[in-house]
């Protein structure tokens, strides 16, 4: 029996440059409907004039491990699959909206269909042993597939002696998505 | 020194998410709002009749085993205001057509779910206990199935208000507890968020039983408001030090309610939250009762209740909309 999956993603903020060709290819792929996003760019400039430093980083659901908005949904149709991935089952979704006042990074939306939608990692393209279409597309490899039940491998791998950060990692929701931080950069 | 500057430029566009969650809007605490009345009525009638048949305590019975006219109206209101305020929440939801996938499960971990279930759990019984209160008068239609059933019952009646007072605690802190769960709204975040309003049910309740309730019943729920209304003053005092003292996430976010300029109908959360609710929804009110149990007779007897019931409202509105307005854990 083949091994039990555990997909994330390593996200190189070193590369990206912000272009949101993810974004663009995920509304694409997945018919986002207008005015809305499953996932987005975030440019983040810190530091004191005029020494700055800035950071692009594509942003999109964290496929918790221990996450709060399948802990608070009262039907069970946001769970999580045998992947590893968070998913919405959209035939049970009452769009009650618990868990997007749940989720501490606002990675959900309500489709204007009535249902609760957002990032489900190309799951229909993970279950054909294709890559999300958001990591397809990214021109600088700055977006990396991995699984974590696989270690060995080149993404996993990207991580090694870096700075790498997990967002709100606090919060206790242990999220699959890791940032390796634009100060690996030279000279920052 | 130079200040240190972050800039964070995003192109995160879902609407209702983005600038702030404003996911629940109105329906959502005019349901607290009803749920804790109704919660808070099951509670006051239930210890009521318990009063009257255990200890022989209270305003005298209609007879016929009938309790006083307060007792009565406010069984029969309590299953009404709630079944409102369950179609304010259905009005809610994105999907309406897919309410029954709540109860075809259980989820252990979700207050929701647990509150859609109480809420089931509530009917039944408060029902039952209007139909007994009210047995002279549902005799009188003399309806096959009903008499039935009260001559099952009706002996049991005691029994029947004990488990509803049980069940009406459950159903007012059920409203604070559903929110202040999630933890991603530092606001909510806050564990006295049910009793808060748990006690504001139970004191919108008997303001509003001070409403029907005939003038030799009224100093009745007038105590038991005066009472409920101290220790909501409590509660809130706890529930406001526990904001401010907490971390950042949590002081950040009661700020923004107490001393916050975000508007709400045109008027700043901190004017709504010290002007409206404490000082006339609380304050007010709860020295009224006062002059009132002392003996000093006030000319406009409706005055307390009803700002009591304004209070109560703008609470819930003030929990629900501040709680949104502020940005999530950081």
């Amino acid at each position: 029996m083949a091994k039990q999956k555990n997909y994330g993603m390593v996200i190189d903020t070193r590369v990206c440059v912000g272009c949101s060709a993810c974004v663009y290819a995920c509304k694409s792929e997945n018919s986002v409907p207008e005015g809305y996003c499953r996932d987005w760019v975030v440019q983040e400039t810190n530091g004191t004039y005029p020494k700055l430093s800035m950071e692009n980083r594509s942003e999109r659901c964290q496929h918790c491990e221990k996450a709060p908005c399948v802990t608070y949904c009262p039907t069970g149709a946001s769970h999580y699959a045998e992947d590893g991935t968070v998913q919405v089952n959209r035939s049970r979704c009452t769009g009650c909206k618990a868990c997007l006042a749940a989720c501490p990074y606002d990675a959900r939306f309500v489709h204007p269909e009535g249902y609760v939608d957002k990032c489900s990692l190309c799951k229909h393209r993970l279950d054909q042993g294709l890559e999300t279409a958001c990591v397809s597309v990214c021109p600088t490899k700055s977006l990396n597939l991995v699984d974590f039940n696989e270690p060995d491998q080149e993404a996993l791998a990207l991580m090694n002696g870096k700075e790498v950060y997990r967002q709100k990692e606090h919060a206790g929701t242990r999220p699959s998505l890791y940032w390796i931080s634009a100060r690996n950069k030279p000279g920052v | 020194m130079t200040e240190t500057a972050t800039e964070i430029i995003s192109t995160k566009i879902n609407p209702n998410v983005i600038p702030h969650l404003h996911i629940w809007e109105w329906h959502i605490p005019l349901y607290l709002f009803l749920g804790g009345i109704a919660g808070g009525l099951l509670v006051i009638t239930s210890i009521m009749i318990i009063l009257k048949r255990k200890f022989g305590i209270g305003p005298k019975d209609e007879g016929d085993g009938c309790p006083c006219l307060a007792v009565r109206i406010g069984s029969i209101l309590s299953p009404v205001l709630l079944g409102l305020g369950m179609l304010f929440l259905f009005l809610d939801l994105a999907h309406p057509l897919y309410v029954w996938a709540f109860y075809t499960t259980i989820q252990p971990t979700s207050p929701m779910s647990a509150g859609s279930w109480i809420l089931i759990a509530f009917f039944p019984l408060a029902v039952l206990q209007a139909m007994l209160v009210n047995k002279k008068f549902l005799r009188e239609r003399n309806i096959g199935i009903v008499n039935k059933l009260i001559d099952w019952t009706e002996n049991h009646l005691t029994l029947v208000a004990l488990i509803n007072s049980q069940i009406g605690v459950g159903i007012g802190i059920y409203t604070g507890i559903l929110l202040s769960f999630f933890y991603a709204r530092p606001l909510w975040s806050s564990s006295i968020l049910g009793m808060l309003f748990l006690v504001s049910g139970i004191s919108s309740a008997a303001a509003l039983m001070m409403l029907f309730a005939p003038n030799e019943e009224k100093p009745v729920y007038s105590k038991i408001d005066a009472n409920a209304l101290w220790i909501e003053l409590v509660v809130v005092g706890l529930f406001v030090l526990g904001g401010i003292t907490g971390p950042a996430n949590n002081s950040g976010a009661m700020m923004h309610l107490i001393a916050g300029d975000y508007q709400m109908a045109g008027m700043s959360y901190m004017l709504w939250f010290w002007g409206i609710f404490v000082a006339l929804g609380l304050v007010i009110p709860l020295v009224l009762e006062f002059l009132e149990g002392a003996g000093v007779h006030i000319r406009f007897p409706l005055i307390a209740p009803v700002l009591v019931l304004v209070g109560g409202l703008v609470l819930r509105f003030l929990i629900v909309f501040a709680g949104q307005t502020y940005h999530t854990f950081m």
